[in-house]
């Protein structure tokens, strides 16, 4: 079992020794460069044994994908008229659901005894070379199909949006738990050195257990995935106060680091290395992530393949090109948050809102990863905490919705070691209930894990006498998705 | 270790299981596994096999079929199938013909989990074979018996040393001992301005003043340290200090938690705690009053307010046992210093607490409910009841005319005008295009609603309501325990959904009992923890104190004592300030005052060279140890340095400046208005929690979420804390506060470089320190000079003086680095 805690206690001691007592301070302090790109940086953040929790560091196994975009669908989008054609519920419409579907069926809302089916009111179609089935509320989608596996049979276990969104991101239907890339970010470290290992987008409405999807759980606050907000500052105190121009903060730092400096010395504590090398990237983050942020380097065509209108505007699809440009910068984790899929009423305007939202610029995504050579290394998740009910809540009218349905899911992945083309999994003829390959959330992201060269099972962190992990004490890796 | 089992949605697990046997049978049928040929010995050889594969359903806890295979006669007993085995016949004993598969018709054993192999069943059936010998003299099955941790601690004696001019108390003689038998020396005596600074900000977490160092430095009287010490003790401060520690492991926040996160009143326990503290209140009181204070004979309001420890728990109205669960585990982490969340599912993989044990413990919080305890006199809660009967009264006759509307609904939709129609809300009018037969309950209520809101008597009625409603007080009031008895269930493989057979309330067998108590109560339970015989309260408590002063405990990890942690190096040091705490009448106090007096807390806390192979995580002790100080503690000392801190104790919470958009799209809206005056400026355990949205700042500087005890915080050291320390407003306003305290105190720059630093870092500059911060104050003289708009902003002012202003300005660069130094944040 792999002790990231002792082994950090030892690099930092291993680092210290190199550092701080054998390096003559006169050295040090010439580190400390009068330009911001002589920066100390290249002290404290050397390598792969550098005293910052950030540090890469090596998988368990060879990995098939670097990184990983996460495109969290909020709500929980209605399969059964995205991805699942059912004939059998389109003629069986408004028949009240045989009884055999009901047994160890919860729903959220619904309280009659026997609900009734509600056949999909869109047309589905074969795509690709796969002859994958998407509606026709998807069409960019419908075009990027052989670069993914689609599967229709994942299971969540709570019936309620905060629970099942932590269960998704964290492991666990309580709050207090590392999320997906928390655990990520602790178990290979960064390989940007100037942005957030795990960086965070929302757009539309934001999920019901905040930032707990994202939280740092009991790891270190270094693994905490940084939300880059939509408005006002992208990154919290991000740019310096009214009147701190760049050279003057640079000063600020120089000095401020030059007194860290003698401290170390002084004390020889190896924390302050790291801190040293804090300042430095947070001035370097300073400056970065704006760059990153601004789209002006983008091409029209791009922008339009995203269908990005005004590069000001906060949207999805600004921030999945946000996500391709922080993967591209060498950030481990992106995880993008939409909503609202959750249409208990309004299925019929909501749905083809939503995915007039999203629909083309997740293709988008994919398309221009692809083109960029990024898709090979690069692991895209899209999905909600769980799906549809194939019976209809509410009134048969304009204002119709489907309920929460735990049991079978669709959701789909390309990319990092992903096999493309390929659709997994079925369902019943009514689309209640998995009939081949029921995968539980645990498998997911046991597989997402699998796919960045971590076991699952062995990237624990020792807390309250007790190792976690992300799967708790479940998952297995799901073989049909990997290449 | 399953904390829950989520395999409960296995409904088709039966279906499962026989395509599992059917699968394995393929395998397996034709020839058994041959037994082993060598002798077979029952304690090495079987028993852990059988403990690995079949304990978990035919053990302790469960024992399905009736078969139980941990005890002898349970096993030749059998089960409801029938004898499990036959002594001498491997091949026709019904337990090797299950686990084999050797039985078509049979579901092979285990179903879940890893099945034996060939080997392990050649094991099993040479042992049949040779006589089924199980050695009556075998020990029971007793985990951790033998446990040091399990056993009271005995005061060991204080053992001798060589340099005995260097140990100030016992602690010392302790630590000395093992130093000497290393040939190490202890570190030297830190500086008095060094000391002062780290005793002020680990009993108070606040500053000493340049003042109080200067007196202290000059101070003559052999025990200026230990009047120093005791000045100290007996600040208020001390209680918010160490409250805050107590309230990470209460769990301590102002919201409920959960997706609605909905806000509630609990600072009176947060007071209550600080008080406490500050009256050093016994800790076996301290500990009664919080489990069970509501239940004490004649309990008084603040015993009852203390009862609010155990209401910190998260609380969703529909998860009930949630908090229940967290409740048991909280006592289980904070007191006994235990994992025992674990056994919620299923016996304890390594301490030896059964699940029905882990259910006895639960029983006691189960019969609990969590109220809001009115803190009022009987006269104002009667006057408050009358006021609400009326509104009360007006709310019924509303129902009942909403049921006359709802019976002359026809007549009423037959009156209806085009227009009158065409007002209603898009619901009602979905509702009226249906025929009266076919409208859902729903559409009938969205019906009578909307005639409701055209019905001039039901919009007096309403009027009237919420004027009555508002002249209802709401009386103060903070949660509390109370006595709810209920019939508690255990949770078959704690599920939640599953109840299980009765329990009730008990403690593990493996610690001291209970007492004669037929129906044991939560007061039982406390005064139960604090009993002399309790091995591990005082340990844990000792040992958490020595992890706040030294950044690691004795026993480390310091959160678990079970028996997968060993004896600690300092196991004597432990068991002796374990039983002076006893023998001190549990005074917090006086603990921390042996520790803080100590040589052993005194040392430098340089990194020595010599010890960096040795003892790289300082367990020897042969030096103090460098800590980043809390975030809490980090926005006080800032304040503090700006002379800003508003000093006033206690109170409700506050609203300190907070970034935009941290409440945004909540379920349940929750607002931050900006305390006035003075109230933003209070110290951070001050601070509202959210525990949704918490202060951003806070969390950066690894503050719990409050989600579950805390018993040791991270100390992390990441680029978004230099950011928030460089660029936050709250954080420049200090640095602007200190630009004027240093320029208003001294007239010349090296007096203020002096002052800026004793402020700071309670010691003087050294000649190229001053250097360093001389060349910015000058450069940034000269640069602003020919920059007066950002001077202006620099130093946040409209008015005074170019000259002034520049002054300022540049100083407020100056400060803003002196705030961001490591050696600020850190208690050394």
């Amino acid at each position: 079992m792999r002790q990231f805690e002792s082994s950090q206690e030892q690099t930092r001691r291993q680092f210290f020794g190199r550092c701080a007592l054998n390096l003559a301070p006169v050295a040090l302090v010439s580190l400390l460069g009068q330009e911001a790109v002589a920066s100390p940086t290249s002290m404290a953040l050397p390598d792969a044994d550098g005293p910052n929790p950030l540090s890469t560091k090596p998988p368990h196994f060879a990995a098939k994908a670097k990184r990983v975009i996460f495109l969290h669908m909020i709500g929980g989008p209605s399969q059964l008229d995205l991805f699942e054609p059912k004939a059998e519920l389109i003629k069986r419409d408004g028949e009240p659901i045989p009884e055999s579907f009901l047994r160890g069926t919860k729903f959220a809302q619904i309280q009659e005894k026997q609900p009734k089916l509600m056949g999909s009111p869109w047309k589905f179609a074969k795509h690709g070379q796969c002859g994958a089935d998407v509606s026709e509320l998807l069409p960019h989608t419908a075009q990027i199909v052989d670069h993914l596996s689609i599967v229709k049979t994942f299971k969540a276990d709570d019936i309620n949006h905060a629970f099942a969104e932590l269960q998704m991101n964290t492991g666990w239907r309580q709050f207090g738990r590392p999320s997906m890339g928390s655990w990520v970010s602790y178990g290979l470290g960064s390989e940007s050195r100037d942005l957030p290992a795990f960086t965070v987008l929302l757009s539309g409405m934001r999920p019901r257990s905040k930032s707990a999807n994202y939280g740092n759980g009991f790891l270190p606050s270094a693994y905490q995935g940084v939300p880059l907000r939509s408005s006002g500052e992208p990154i919290l105190n991000l740019s310096s106060p009214e009147g701190f121009s760049a050279a003057r903060q640079r000063r600020t730092i120089d000095v401020v680091n030059r007194l860290n400096v003698k401290r170390l010395e002084a004390t020889g504590d190896g924390e302050i290395a790291a801190r040293i090398a804090a300042y430095e990237m947070a001035f370097r983050m300073q400056s970065s992530a704006p760059e990153m942020l601004n789209l002006a380097d983008e091409s029209a065509s791009t922008l339009q393949m995203y269908g990005i209108g005004d590069v000001s505007q906060p949207s999805f699809a600004r921030n999945c090109l946000l996500a391709r440009r922080l993967v591209e910068r060498g950030v481990r984790f992106v995880q993008l948050f939409h909503g609202d899929w959750d249409h208990h009423s309004n299925l019929a305007s909501g749905l083809p809102s939503q995915c007039k939202q999203t629909d083309q610029p997740s293709a988008a995504l994919i398309k221009d990863l692809a083109a960029r050579g990024l898709l090979e290394d690069t692991l895209v998740v899209w999905g909600g905490e769980f799906g549809r009910t194939s019976v209809a809540q509410g009134a048969r009218d304009a204002t119709v919705g489907r309920d929460h349905n735990i049991d079978a899911f669709t959701m789909w992945l390309a990319g990092g070691g992903i096999k493309s083309g390929q659709t997994i999994g079925s369902t019943d003829e009514l689309g209640c209930f998995a009939t081949a390959d029921s995968f539980h959330i645990h498998d997911l992201q046991a597989t997402v894990l699998h796919l960045l060269g971590l076991d699952h099972k062995r990237l624990t962190y020792r807390f309250q006498g007790r190792d976690f992990r992300l799967t708790d004490v479940h998952g297995n890796v799901i073989d049909k998705l990997l290449a | 270790m399953a904390m829950k089992a989520i395999s409960w949605a296995a409904c088709s697990l039966a279906v499962f299981l026989v395509c599992l046997a059917t699968a394995h049978a393929e395998e397996t049928t034709g020839a058994l596994p041959p037994p082993a040929g060598q002798t077979v010995a029952f304690t090495s050889d079987i028993y852990p096999l059988l403990q690995k594969h079949c304990f978990a359903c035919h053990g302790v806890d469960v024992q399905e079929s009736g078969l139980r295979l941990d005890r002898k006669q349970a096993m030749f007993a059998g089960g409801k199938s029938g004898p499990a085995l036959v002594v001498g016949k491997s091949d026709e004993s019904r337990l090797i013909q299950l686990v084999t598969g050797a039985n078509e018709k049979q579901i092979v054993m285990p179903p879940e989990g890893q099945r034996l192999s060939a080997g392990e069943i050649g094991l099993l059936r040479a042992w049949i074979d040779q006589g089924a010998n199980w050695p009556d003299d075998l020990p029971q099955r007793s985990k951790g018996a033998d446990h040091w941790a399990f056993k009271r601690p005995v005061r060991p004696v204080v053992p001798h040393v060589k340099n005995a001019d260097w140990v100030r108390n016992e602690i010392d003689a302790f630590v000395l001992s093992r130093l000497e038998s290393r040939g190490l020396e202890p570190s030297p005596e830190a500086d008095r301005p060094a000391l002062i600074r780290r005793l002020s900000l680990d009993l108070l977490g606040l500053p000493p003043t340049p003042e109080q160092v200067a007196r202290f430095v000059a101070d003559p009287a052999p025990d200026a340290y230990e009047q120093c010490v005791d000045r100290l003790l007996n600040s208020p401060h001390f209680g918010e200090r160490w409250g805050r520690h107590w309230l990470d492991l209460a769990r301590y926040a102002d919201s409920s938690g959960y997706e609605f996160d909905t806000p509630r009143s609990v600072w009176r326990y947060r007071d209550w705690v600080v008080d406490a503290l500050n009256r050093d209140l016994p800790f076996d009181q301290f500990v009664i009053e919080q489990i069970a204070g509501d239940l004490l004979p004649s309990a008084t309001i603040d015993q009852t307010i203390a009862s609010g420890f155990h209401c910190n728990a998260m609380l969703d109205p529909n998860l009930r046992w949630e908090a229940v669960l967290d409740q048991v585990n909280t006592t289980g982490t904070v007191l006994m210093g235990l994992t025992v969340g674990c056994a919620q599912c299923h016996s304890h993989k390594f301490d030896p607490l059964t699940q029905r044990e882990y259910y006895g413990l639960y029983a006691f919080f189960d019969s609990a409910g969590i109220s809001n305890f009115e803190l009022a006199t009987a006269s104002e809660k009667a006057a408050r009841d009358a006021l609400q009967a009326q509104v009360d009264a007006v709310k019924k006759t509303r129902t009942e005319h909403e049921a006359a509307l709802r019976e002359t609904l026809s007549t009423w939709e037959a009156s209806l005008s085009g227009e009158e129609r065409a007002k209603l809300p898009q619901p009602a009018l979905a509702a009226l295009s249906t025929t009266t037969a076919e409208r859902s309950p729903d559409q009938l209520t969205k019906l009578v609603a909307a005639r409701a809101s055209q019905d001039p008597q039901h919009q007096v009625l309403s009027r009237e309501i919420d004027e009555r409603a508002r002249q209802v007080p709401q009386l103060p009031a903070t949660l509390a325990m109370r006595l709810e008895p209920r019939e508690t269930r255990m949770f078959v493989r704690g599920n939640p959904e599953r109840p299980g057979e009765v329990v009730v309330p008990g403690v593990p067998a493996f610690l001291h009992p209970l007492g004669s108590n037929e129906k044991p109560t939560r007061s039982d339970l406390a005064h139960w923890l604090v009993a002399p015989e309790n091995p591990l309260v005082t340990r844990v408590t000792v040992n958490r104190l020595w992890d706040r002063y030294f950044g690691l405990g004795l026993v480390d990890p310091s959160n678990d004592f079970g028996v997968q942690t060993p004896a600690p190096e300092h196991q004597d040091l432990l068991d002796w300030l374990a039983t002076e705490f006893m023998a001190r009448g549990w005074s917090g106090k006086a603990m921390h005052r042996l520790i803080v007096c100590s040589a052993t807390y005194r040392q430098r806390s340089s990194v020595r060279p010599d010890l960096q192979t040795v003892d790289p995580n300082n367990r020897l002790l042969a030096r103090q140890r460098r800590l980043r100080l809390e975030a809490e503690i980090i926005r006080d000392l800032s304040l503090s340095a700006g002379g800003l801190l508003a000093a006033t104790l206690g109170g409700p919470s506050v609203f300190p400046h907070q970034p935009q958009g941290v409440l945004e799209d909540r379920a349940t809206k929750a607002t931050w208005t900006i305390s006035p005056g003075a109230d933003r400026y209070r110290r951070g355990i001050y601070t509202w929690t959210w525990r949704l949205t918490p202060h951003p700042m806070l969390t950066l500087f690894d503050a719990p979420d409050a989600s579950m005890a805390c018993t040791r915080r991270d100390r992390s050291n990441t680029p978004v804390q230099a950011l928030t320390l460089l660029n936050d407003p709250s954080f420049l306003e200090c640095a602007r506060g200190l630009a004027r305290r240093v320029i208003g105190a001294a007239a010349s720059d090296p007096e203020r470089f002096e002052l800026a630093f004793q402020i700071c870092l309670s010691r003087d500059p050294q000649a190229d320190e001053i250097e360093l911060v001389n060349a910015l104050l000058q450069e940034q003289l000269a640069e602003l000079s020919g920059d007066l708009v950002a001077a202006r902003k620099i130093a946040g002012v409209d008015t005074g003086t170019d000259g002034d202003v520049l002054q300022e300005a540049a100083w407020v660069v100056v400060c803003r680095a002196m705030l961001s130094l490591d050696e600020f944040l850190t208690r050394e």
